[in-house]
């Protein structure tokens, strides 16, 4: 089965307070933290944004980018606005990374380029994603 | 002995030199007296960079005492502007300043916040979403989008102090009419602290690749221009490079001052230099943003 995290409670647990905003480097690390118990090494992982107000460049490097890196095989992100994009896009492409997200349905990567590709046929070799007559890949696992 | 620094009647980032070259005149165990009677004006880089004065100040020797404005109406605004809150902690002030709790509805979209840890930076992020929405949107043209971009820079110019500074520091949000140089409504987020700086925080990582030319300048150039970090993590850096491309889409200018130098994104609409190098030295660091009104973005520009 795959991690289904939802972001806004994580972070929740990770802070005192009610926040809603995902900023600050310390407030990264701490929800990555959380997440990362619950993730095995190599994992396909599903990462939900849905509730979450504004996410900082540090926060999108201290959760995102560093779990990419050194801890899920493909990271699939859902719930985005726009302005997630914006902060989760340059800090994933400096890094020369990428995830996996849905939109309108379709997967497709964000960040860098290059990895986006292998990280779609992942899915669909492990039978999580499917292959659209068009072309598009869709999510099929949940 | 007490040597008197006096505070410029129009405080603000162009003044700020002035109040620098006086600040550092000041020798370790000489009391400060700063002086704002005849202070007419204060931009939020102005009123923050006065606090940074004092603590640095306090640091050196004995409490700072500080003259308050002479002008009611000028003396009001400081109060409403969360100014006399956090200046209470740092000089003995002289002079009549009212009991007016910092507004809540005004152009000061943000008074005068005190950023020490982790946790003032939400309470910032949340603050400001709520209270700069309308004003960004409405009347500075930007896309209601446009939003959480400023929320994520003023974040990120925030934490600076947090990550960098070593102590703890002053941020500013206010929109304001700019007759004298741009004739639109802006918004100008500042943030200042009496820390280290930058050439302090980014030396045991940077000085030797700069070699001879290692100095506040090159510091300041490394951290805004090279997105180099004193962190080895190789995700650092992101802060000021976020801040750079939400500026550069909504033609704001950035100008970061440090020790001695002081470097700038220069939009079109400005005349200010990139570089300056060999100023009256200053402790800590002190960031300014401003975002303009939004040329074709309709924004309703009030007189």
């Amino acid at each position: 089965m795959i991690p289904h995290i939802m972001v806004q409670a994580v972070l929740q647990q990770s802070v005192s307070g009610f926040y809603t905003d995902l900023v600050t480097r310390p407030t990264g690390r701490a929800v990555r933290e959380n997440i990362e118990r619950e993730l095995a090494p190599g994992t396909v992982a599903v990462m939900d944004f849905t509730g979450v107000g504004c996410l900082d460049y540090s926060c999108a490097d201290e959760i995102v980018a560093k779990l990419v890196r050194d801890k899920v095989k493909v990271l699939l992100l859902r719930g985005l606005t726009e302005a997630h994009r914006e902060a989760i896009q340059p800090v994933l492409a400096g890094a020369g990374l990428a995830v996996l997200c849905e939109r309108d349905g379709v997967l497709e990567g964000l960040g860098a380029s290059e990895p986006a590709p292998a990280l779609l046929d992942e899915l669909v070799e492990r039978r999580l994603a499917a292959r659209n007559p068009g072309g598009s890949i869709r999510f099929t696992a949940a | 002995m007490t040597r008197l620094v006096e505070v410029p009647t129009q405080f603000d980032d162009r003044s700020f030199d002035q109040f620098a070259a006086a600040y550092a005149q000041a020798t370790d165990g000489e009391r400060l007296l700063f002086d704002a009677h005849a202070a007419e004006w204060a931009s939020p880089y102005g009123l923050v960079g006065l606090l940074a004065a004092g603590e640095a100040a306090a640091r050196r020797g004995e409490r700072p005492l500080l003259t308050a404005p002479a002008n009611p109406d000028v003396v009001s605004y400081w109060a409403r502007a969360g100014f006399f809150r956090e200046a209470g902690d740092l000089f003995e002030v002289h002079g009549k300043v009212p009991r007016t709790k910092p507004a809540v509805e005004s152009d000061v979209l943000l008074p005068v916040t005190p950023v020490r840890a982790a946790e003032d930076v939400h309470a910032v992020v949340s603050t400001i979403q709520q209270r700069a929405s309308a004003i960004l949107s409405s009347e500075l043209g930007l896309d209601p989008k446009a939003t959480m971009g400023f929320a994520m820079a003023l974040s990120e110019s925030c934490q600076n102090i947090v990550e960098h500074a070593g102590t703890g520091g002053w941020v500013a949000v206010q929109a304001y009419n700019w007759r004298r140089k741009l004739a639109r409504r802006v918004v100008v987020i500042a943030v200042a602290d009496a820390g280290v700086g930058f050439r302090h925080s980014l030396e045991p990582t940077q000085a030797k690749r700069f070699g001879e030319r290692w100095g506040d300048a090159a510091a300041l150039e490394a951290a805004l221009i090279q997105g180099t970090s004193r962190f080895r993590d190789p995700g650092r850096g992101q802060g000021l490079a976020g801040i750079r491309r939400y500026l550069a889409r909504w033609e704001g200018k950035v100008a970061i001052r440090s020790g001695t130098a002081r470097i700038a994104i220069v939009p079109r609409w400005d005349d200010d230099l990139p570089l300056k190098d060999g100023l009256p030295a200053f402790p800590g660091s002190q960031v300014l943003l401003i975002i303009p009104e939004q040329e074709s973005g309709g924004g309703s520009s009030k007189q």
